[in-house]
C-alpha cells in the first residue's frame, strides 16, 4: 500500500508513524442513520484520518453478523471496526444493544484465537459526530500498526 | 437475472472465499456491469487519479464499459447511465461518486429510466469517504479503486426488488405550541388537513406569548401571535391537545401510531368560563413561572390572559406526604391553609371529609404525618395535631355543629355492625356515607370503645367524644347499647334480621396474665379494667405504693391515672429498658414529668400477700437481654440469683391485650388463629363465615386509633363492594411505606429543592398545664394553641404538592366545571407525518456565577426583562428595580452563554437585535435612563436590521464593543480601570468590561443589569430524540437532513422540523420554516403514496427450523411463528427492514433484501482481496467521454 500520512483530528497536524511501513486493512461495517451519515460528515468537513478503513455500510449495526468480523479477519483484515448509534438513539429501537451483546462473546473467542482486543472496536457514532469517526479511525489504525499485520489464516493453519 | 445466479451458494449460508475466486470470476463474467465515474469538478478528481481508477474499473471481470464524468448527478451525467445501458444492454450499473445520502435515489431513478431494475444498482462513495479525507493521492486512488472492486463485486448478487407503496394518512401530528408550531398546524389546516396539535404547555403560544414587542418592527408580539392562537383554537381541522405530550411513536411515514399523555387538568375543558372565580378563593401561592417568578399565582390558574384554550387548569404535584403518611389518608394541607386563612369552619370540614372522629384524633392521634412532613427537610415539621386541636376546638366552642353531606344514594341494604370502637364507628361512617341502613351494637353501656373506657380524662375530656360520635348519629347510624354476642344476640339472629353483612369490630378487651403465683389477689388487677372503672365513672381507690407492669401506653395511662387518684409512689416495672419500650415518647415524658418512677429490666415472678389476704408486695427478678427475638427486639433473659422483693399495695398488669372471643370458641364456622381472633382474607377481611367480616383491633391486635379507623374504612369498602356483587378483594392494603415517596414529586416550584431560600421559623409547641396542677386534677393536661399560634403554625406549610385539596374552588365554581378526581387520559392517534416544533431553552444565567444572576436582585435575564417591560407582566410593565424605584443606568450584557467555550459555542442569532429592542423600550419608557450595551460583535442580519441598529446609535444608547467580564455590587479597587471606586457598596452594580475599542478596561456603575441570554435546545430534546428517533447536532439542536437543501427534513422520511427546534433562529426564520414543514407534510399527502424500501427480511421456509430466535430479536414483532408449518414468518407489513433477525439467525433461513449475507460478504471479500480479469478476455468499453 502506498505511504499515508495520519493527521490528527485535533491538532491538524501529522501524526508520526510508528512501525516498519505497515498498513494495516481495515473493515469498517457502520450503521446507515449514524455511523455512516457521522462518517460522511467528516468529509464534508473536511477532516482527514488515514485511508485505511473500508466502509461497508448496513442498515443498522444489529446487521452485523458475527460471522463477517471473523470471514474479514480471516481473510486479511487487520482489524474490523463496528459502529452504531448511541445506546437510546437506535433507529431500529435497540439494533445496536443486540450488536452491544454479541461483541463481548466474539471478543472472547476471538482472544481464543490470539486476536488482540484492539483489533475488533464497537464505537457509538451519532450522525452529528464526525470529529468521532476520525479519531476513532486515526486511533484504530494507529494502534493496529503497532500491533502488526494479523495473518490470522496462517497462524491457524501453521497450528 | 440468470437463474444460475440465484442458485449460487450464497443463497444458502454457505460462504464465498476466494478460494472460489474461480467460481466468484464465473458469476461476474455473466454479467455486463457498468461503472460511472464522477469527478465531482475537483471535489473528487483533484485528489483521485481518474483516468487510473477509469483504467482500473476496466481491468475487472463482468464489466463491459467503465467511463467518467464531471458532474454524474447532472442530466448529462445521468442520460450517459441510460444510454449506455440501452447501448451495451448493461445489466448491472455502478456509480462511483459521492455519498449514497446525496445521490442514490437519483442514480436509481436514471437506471429504472433506462428499463433496469433499479436495485441492479450499487454505490461506492469516493467523496465523502476518500477524496475529502484523504491527504494522500495516491492512497486515495488505491482506495477508491479497493471501493469500487468491492461495489462491482457485490453487485453481480443484486437482485431485483420492487419497491413497495403505501398510502399516506392524511392526518398531521404538530408537537409544540410556539409560533412555528401554530404557523405549521394554521397551514395544514387551511390546506384542508386534519392537524393533532400537541403542546405540554396549558396554553399554546410558546416564548413569544411572554415577549413584549417584537424586533426590528416594534410591533407587540400579543397583538400578531393572539390572532392566530384565536385561529388556531377556532379552526375546525385542529384538534388542540394542549397539556399533552408525546410518550411513543411507532410505524412509519404515512403511517404513524403515536401516543400522547393528556395528563389532568382537574378542570373541564368545555364547562370553564374562564370566570375566576375560583382564583379568589384558592389559598396556594406560588411563583408564576410565566412571570419568570416575578409574581405568584394561585394553585389554580391559566398562564396568561390571552391563554388558548382560554381555560384553567390545577397545578397538582401529587399527594402531600403527609396525606400519603396518614392511615385514613386526610388532606392535611387543605386544613391547614383554611386555618392560615382563618376559614375554620372550612378547616373543619375538609377534615370531617375523611376522619370519622376527628376530635379524638385532635386530642390523641400518634401523627405519623408530623414524621412524614416535608418542612422536617427545612427545619421541623409542623404541629399538625395540634392544629387539628386547634379547629375542631374552635368547632367545639363556638357551637358549630356540622351537618353530615347526604348520602350519595339511598341504599336499602342493612349492614350490622359489632362494637361501637373506632373501627366499628369508621365503617359505620363510610357505609352511612353510601347510604347503607347502619346499626351497631355495643356490648358496654357507652359508646366509643376503648376511647371512651381506656382513654383517661386528662388526655381528652370525656365530653369531647360525643361530637363525633353525635355526627355519626345524624349520618343515620342507629346505636344498640348493652348488646353483646353471644349474650343478647348471635350472628345468626342478625342474619335473620336482614343484615345483608356483618362486620365484627369487638377488639381486644382481654388483658393478658402473668402466670405468676398469687396473680388472683384482688389488689392485682388488669390495668385496662382499671382504667374502665375509672372511665365509668367508679369511685376507685389506690393504695399509697402502686406498681404498674408492662410498658406500653395502657402502662402509663394506668399509672398517670393512678397518680390522680392520690398514689404517693407509682412505679412502671419493665421487663426490658426504656429503648425497647413501645409507649409513645411523649406519653412517656409526660409519666417522667408528673414524677412515675420507672424500673427496667424487672419482672415479677411471685405476687405475695399479708396475713388478710391483701397484697404487699412482690418477689421479683432483675433480668438482662440476650438476642433479639422475631419482634426484633431483645429478648429478656432473667439473671440467676437477681430476686428482691418489692412493696406494693395495688399491681396493674398491662402486659398486652387479646380478643375477648370465646363465644367462637368450638365454633364450626368461625375459624380463629392463637390469639382466639378471626382468620380473615387478605385484601378484604371477610372471615371464614361469608359476609361476615372482621375489622380493627379485633384483627391486627392492639393498635391505635386512626389505624383502627383506616381497617374499619377499609373493611366497609369491601363490604360495599361485597353487597353490590363487585370485586372485593383487594380494598383492603397495608400502610403506606415512606419509600414509595419520591421526594423530588413533593418539590413546589416555590422552594428549590435544597431549600436553601425558605425562612425558617420554629415549630409551635403545645402549651401544658403546669405540673403541680396536673397531677391533682382531671383537666387536659395540653393546652391547645390560641388563634394566633395556630395561624402562625399553619402557615409554615410548604404546600408541597401546590394544590393543597381544600376544594374551596369547587364550592365558587358556579359551572361545575372543577373534578379534583381527573385523570391523566392517554390518546393513540393515526397520523401521516409529523412535525416537530418543539422550540428551545433559555441558557440557565446562574450557570455564569460572576454575572451575579440569583444574587443580586436587580441582575435579570432577556426573558425577565420582556415580562417586566410586558403590560401583562409582574408590574404592568413598569421597568422597576426590586425597590419598586426606576434605575437610572442599565447595562445589557451580549453573549451571555453563546460564543462562549465554556457553554455554547455557537452564536444565538438572535441576542443582539433583541438586545438592541430592549435598549429602545427603555428609552422610550424612561428617556434620561443611561443604557450600556456591551457586545462583542453586532450581528444585524436580517431585513431591516442593521437599520434598526443605526436607529439605536441615534437614540444616545452607549456601544461598548466588548464582552461583560463580572458584575458585583462593590466597586473595585484596582486604580487602572476607568472610574475608580473605594470598594464600598452603594445599592449598585459594577460592571467589569475591557473596552476593545478604547483599549482599556473599565467598571460602570449601573442599578440594573440585563442579561442577553442564548437559547440551547429544550430541556426534553434528549427525550424527544428517542421518541422520535431523530439525530442532533453538537449543539444539542435536531439534526436536518441537510442543512442547506432540507433544513426541516429529517433523516426520519415523514418526520419534520421547524423553528427553534433546528436552531436559534428569529421569528421571521420560524414562521418560514413552520410553513416550509407544513409544505413539505402537503406534499406528501396530495402525492397519496409513499415509496418504502423494500430491504425488509424474509425467512426461507426450507431451512428455518423454528427456534424462533428471530421472534426473539425482532424490535417490532414484525415476525410471528406459523404454527402448521412450526416455521417462523416475516410480516413484510411490519418489517422497518433493520436485519437483526438475519444476524441472529442460526440455521441461515433469514434474510435481507439488499443486505444478503452474500451481498455484503463479497463487497467485504473484494475489499481485502485483489482480483482481476483473465487475460485473455478484452474489454468491450470504457471509453472518454
Amino acid at each position: 500500500m502506498a505511504e499515508v500520512t495520519t493527521i490528527d483530528a485535533t491538532t491538524k497536524k501529522p501524526i508520526e508513524v510508528s512501525g516498519n511501513g505497515f498498513e494495516p486493512k481495515i473493515i469498517g461495517f457502520l450503521c446507515w442513520w449514524c455511523a455512516y451519515t457521522g462518517a460522511d460528515l467528516a468529509g464534508t468537513a473536511r477532516m482527514k484520518y488515514p485511508p485505511n478503513v473500508s466502509v461497508i455500510r448496513v442498515m443498522c449495526s444489529g446487521r452485523v453478523d458475527p460471522s463477517f468480523i471473523v470471514k474479514a479477519l480471516r481473510e486479511g483484515a487487520d482489524g474490523v471496526l463496528v459502529a452504531g448509534c448511541h445506546p437510546g438513539d437506535c433507529h431500529y429501537i435497540n439494533g445496536n444493544m443486540k450488536t452491544a451483546g454479541r461483541m463481548p462473546l466474539l471478543k472472547r473467542m476471538l482472544a481464543q484465537f490470539g486476536v488482540e482486543d484492539e483489533r475488533v472496536r464497537l464505537e457509538w457514532i451519532s450522525a452529528s459526530e464526525g470529529d468521532k469517526f476520525a479519531e476513532v479511525v486515526n486511533d484504530m489504525t494507529e494502534k493496529i500498526r503497532k500491533l502488526g499485520p494479523l495473518n490470522l489464516s496462517k497462524n491457524l493453519e501453521a497450528k | 437475472m440468470s437463474e444460475e445466479v440465484k442458485e449460487f451458494p450464497g443463497n444458502g449460508k454457505r460462504r464465498l472465499t476466494f478460494t472460489e475466486e474461480e467460481n466468484l470470476r464465473q458469476y461476474l463474467e455473466k454479467e455486463r456491469i457498468g461503472v460511472f465515474i464522477c469527478h465531482c469538478g475537483t471535489n473528487i478528481a483533484g485528489t483521485i487519479d481518474i483516468d487510473e481508477v477509469v483504467n482500473y474499473a476496466k481491468s475487472l471481470p463482468g464489466v463491459a464499459f467503465a467511463g467518467d464524468h464531471k458532474y454524474m448527478c447532472s442530466d448529462p451525467g445521468q442520460n450517459l447511465i441510460k444510454e449506455k445501458i440501452k447501448e451495451l444492454g448493461l445489466t448491472r450499473v455502478v456509480v462511483s461518486s459521492c455519498s449514497p445520502l446525496m445521490h442514490e435515489l437519483t442514480f436509481r431513478h436514471a437506471v429504472a429510466d433506462a428499463g433496469l431494475n433499479e436495485f441492479l444498482f450499487q454505490m461506492a462513495n469516493i467523496r465523502e469517504q476518500v477524496s475529502w479525507v484523504t491527504i494522500d493521492k495516491r492512497a486515495a486512488t488505491e482506495k477508491a479503486k479497493r471501493l469500487i472492486r468491492a461495489a462491482v463485486t457485490r453487485v453481480v448478487f443484486h437482485k431485483p426488488l420492487e419497491v413497495r407503496k403505501v398510502p399516506v394518512n392524511p392526518n398531521t401530528l404538530v408537537v409544540g405550541g410556539g409560533i412555528a408550531g401554530i404557523e405549521s398546524a394554521l397551514k395544514l389546516s387551511e390546506g384542508g388537513h386534519k392537524v393533532y396539535l400537541v403542546e405540554k404547555e396549558p396554553s399554546i403560544g410558546g416564548h413569544m406569548a411572554k415577549f413584549d414587542k417584537t424586533f426590528p418592527t416594534l410591533d407587540c408580539a400579543a397583538c400578531i401571535l393572539t390572532p392566530k392562537m384565536v385561529s388556531v383554537g377556532r379552526s375546525e381541522n385542529i384538534e388542540l391537545l394542549t397539556y399533552s405530550e408525546v410518550e411513543e411513536v411507532s410505524g412509519y411515514v404515512g403511517n404513524f401510531k403515536v401516543k400522547v399523555r393528556k395528563k389532568a387538568r382537574y378542570v373541564n375543558l368545555e364547562t370553564c368560563t374562564a370566570c375566576q372565580d375560583c382564583v379568589a378563593v384558592c389559598p396556594v401561592r406560588v411563583p408564576d413561572e410565566f412571570n419568570q417568578g416575578m409574581s405568584e399565582r394561585t394553585a389554580i390558574y391559566r398562564q396568561f390572559a390571552q391563554a388558548t384554550p382560554n381555560k384553567f387548569l390545577i397545578d397538582k404535584r401529587g399527594p402531600a406526604p403527609c396525606k400519603v403518611a396518614c392511615p385514613i389518608e386526610q388532606d392535611v394541607p387543605g386544613y391547614l391553609a383554611m386555618i392560615a386563612e382563618g376559614k375554620y369552619k372550612e378547616a373543619v370540614e375538609i377534615i370531617r371529609r375523611a376522619n370519622p372522629l376527628p376530635v379524638v384524633c385532635a386530642y390523641v392521634c400518634y401523627h405519623p404525618c408530623e414524621e412524614w412532613c416535608e418542612r422536617k427537610n427545612v427545619d421541623e415539621p409542623l404541629s399538625i395535631r395540634e392544629l387539628k386541636r386547634f379547629a375542631m376546638d374552635w368547632a367545639v366552642k363556638n357551637h358549630i355543629e356540622m351537618v353530615p353531606p347526604p348520602p350519595l344514594e339511598r341504599r336499602d341494604e342493612k349492614v350490622a355492625i359489632v362494637g361501637a370502637g373506632a373501627a366499628g364507628l369508621a365503617s359505620a361512617y363510610v357505609l352511612a356515607q353510601k347510604g347503607y341502613q347502619v346499626e351497631v351494637y355495643e356490648a358496654s353501656s357507652v359508646i366509643g370503645g376503648m376511647m371512651a373506657l381506656g382513654l383517661p380524662p386528662y388526655r381528652m375530656p370525656r365530653q369531647m367524644l360525643k361530637h363525633d360520635i353525635n355526627y355519626i348519629e345524624k349520618m343515620g347510624v342507629k346505636f344498640n347499647v348493652n348488646q353483646t354476642l353471644d349474650k343478647d344476640f348471635t350472628i345468626e339472629d342478625l342474619k335473620n334480621r336482614d343484615f345483608q353483612a356483618i362486620i365484627l369490630a369487638v377488639g381486644t378487651h382481654r388483658g393478658a396474665r402473668l402466670g405468676a403465683p398469687g396473680e388472683d389477689l384482688p389488689q392485682v388487677e388488669q390495668g385496662l379494667d382499671f382504667l374502665k372503672r375509672v372511665n365509668l365513672g367508679e369511685q376507685v381507690r389506690v393504695g399509697k405504693k402502686v406498681c404498674v407492669i408492662g410498658g406500653g401506653n395502657t402502662a402509663i395511662d394506668v399509672a398517670r391515672t393512678a397518680l390522680r387518684l392520690g398514689a404517693e409512689e407509682v412505679t412502671i416495672v419493665y421487663r426490658r429498658s426504656k429503648a425497647e419500650m413501645p409507649a409513645s415518647g411523649e406519653e412517656f415524658s409526660a409519666a417522667e414529668e408528673e414524677g412515675v418512677k420507672f424500673e427496667y429490666l424487672t419482672l415479677p415472678i411471685e405476687f405475695l400477700a399479708d396475713e388478710n389476704g391483701s397484697l404487699r408486695g412482690m418477689t421479683c427478678v432483675r433480668m438482662e437481654l440476650g438476642e433479639p427475638d422475631e419482634s426484633g427486639r431483645r429478648r429478656p433473659i432473667p439473671v440467676k440469683g437477681s430476686e428482691f422483693f418489692m412493696d406494693a399495695d395495688n399491681v396493674y398488669l398491662a402486659i398486652g391485650l387479646v380478643p375477648a372471643t370465646d363465644y367462637f370458641a368450638g365454633s364450626e364456622d368461625m375459624k380463629l388463629d392463637k390469639w382466639n381472633a378471626p382468620i380473615v382474607q387478605t385484601g378484604s377481611w371477610e372471615t371464614s363465615i361469608p359476609g361476615v367480616f372482621a375489622a380493627g383491633d379485633l384483627v391486627t391486635g392492639p393498635s391505635t386509633i386512626v389505624k383502627a379507623m383506616r381497617w374499619g374504612k377499609q373493611v366497609a369498602n369491601a363490604v360495599d363492594k361485597f353487597i353490590k356483587g363487585l370485586d372485593y378483594s383487594s380494598e383492603v392494603t397495608d400502610l403506606p411505606d415512606p419509600s414509595v415517596l419520591r421526594r423530588n414529586d413533593f418539590i413546589n416550584p416555590k422552594w428549590r429543592a435544597d431549600y436553601s431560600n425558605v425562612p425558617h421559623f420554629r415549630r409551635s409547641e403545645m402549651p401544658m398545664l403546669a405540673i403541680t396542677e396536673r397531677i391533682r386534677s382531671w383537666e387536659c393536661v395540653e393546652l391547645g394553641f390560641s388563634e394566633e399560634v395556630a395561624r402562625e403554625e399553619a402557615r409554615r406549610c410548604l404546600q408541597c404538592g401546590v394544590c393543597v385539596e381544600c376544594w374551596e374552588c369547587v364550592k365558587a365554581c358556579q359551572p361545575k366545571a372543577i373534578d379534583h378526581f381527573d385523570k391523566d387520559e392517554v390518546l393513540e392517534l393515526e397520523v401521516g407525518n409529523i412535525i416537530l416544533a418543539t422550540g428551545f431553552k433559555t441558557f440557565d444565567a446562574g450557570r455564569a456565577k460572576q454575572f451575579g444572576y440569583g444574587r443580586y436582585d436587580n441582575v435579570l435575564t432577556s426573558l425577565d426583562f420582556e415580562r417586566l417591560s410586558h403590560s401583562g407582566g409582574p408590574t404592568g410593565g413598569r421597568m422597576v428595580k426590586s425597590d419598586g424605584t426606576l434605575p437610572k443606568a442599565i447595562a445589557i450584557l451580549h453573549c451571555i452563554g453563546s460564543r462562549d467555550q465554556h457553554y455554547n459555542e455557537y452564536c444565538s442569532r438572535v441576542c443582539c437585535m433583541y438586545s438592541l429592542k430592549m435598549a429602545h423600550l427603555i428609552k422610550e419608557k424612561i428617556p434620561d435612563c443611561e443604557v450600556y450595551e456591551l457586545y462583542i460583535d453586532m450581528r444585524c442580519f436580517g431585513k431591516g436590521y442593521e437599520e434598526f441598529y443605526n436607529r439605536l446609535l441615534h437614540e444616545r444608547v452607549h456601544f461598548i464593543r466588548g464582552k461583560g467580564a463580572e458584575v458585583n455590587d462593590y466597586p473595585s479597587l484596582d486604580p487602572t480601570l476607568r472610574f475608580e471606586g473605594n470598594g464600598k457598596k452603594s445599592g449598585k452594580l459594577f460592571v467589569r468590561v475591557e473596552d476593545t475599542l478604547l483599549g482599556i478596561p473599565r467598571e460602570i456603575p449601573v442599578d440594573m443589569v440585563i442579561l442577553s441570554v442564548g437559547l440551547e435546545s429544550s430541556a426534553d430534546a434528549g427525550k424527544l430524540q428517542q421518541i422520535f428517533k431523530l439525530s442532533r447536532s453538537k449543539d444539542g439542536f435536531f439534526l436536518e437532513k441537510h442543512p442547506k437543501l432540507a433544513p426541516v427534513n429529517t433523516a426520519s422520511d415523514g418526520i419534520f422540523i421547524a423553528g427553534c427546534a433546528q436552531g436559534p433562529k428569529d421569528i421571521p426564520d420560524s414562521v418560514a420554516q413552520g410553513a416550509a414543514a407544513s409544505a413539505s407534510v402537503m406534499a406528501l399527502i396530495n402525492t397519496g403514496e409513499v415509496v418504502l424500501e423494500p430491504t425488509t427480511s424474509h425467512i426461507d421456509e426450507e431451512i428455518c427450523t423454528g427456534c424462533k430466535t428471530c421472534i426473539t430479536v425482532c424490535p417490532y414483532d414484525a415476525i410471528f411463528f406459523e404454527e402448521v408449518k412450526k416455521i417462523s414468518v416475516v410480516n413484510e407489513a411490519l418489517c422497518k427492514g433493520c436485519g437483526t433477525c438475519v444476524s441472529a439467525c442460526p440455521s441461515g433461513a433469514a434474510r435481507q433484501w439488499g443486505f444478503d449475507d452474500i451481498q455484503i460478504e463479497s463487497e467485504l471479500s473484494a475489499i481485502l482481496k485483489e482480483y482481476k480479469r483473465e487475460p485473455e478476455v478484452t474489454a468491450s468499453g470504457g471509453q472518454r467521454i
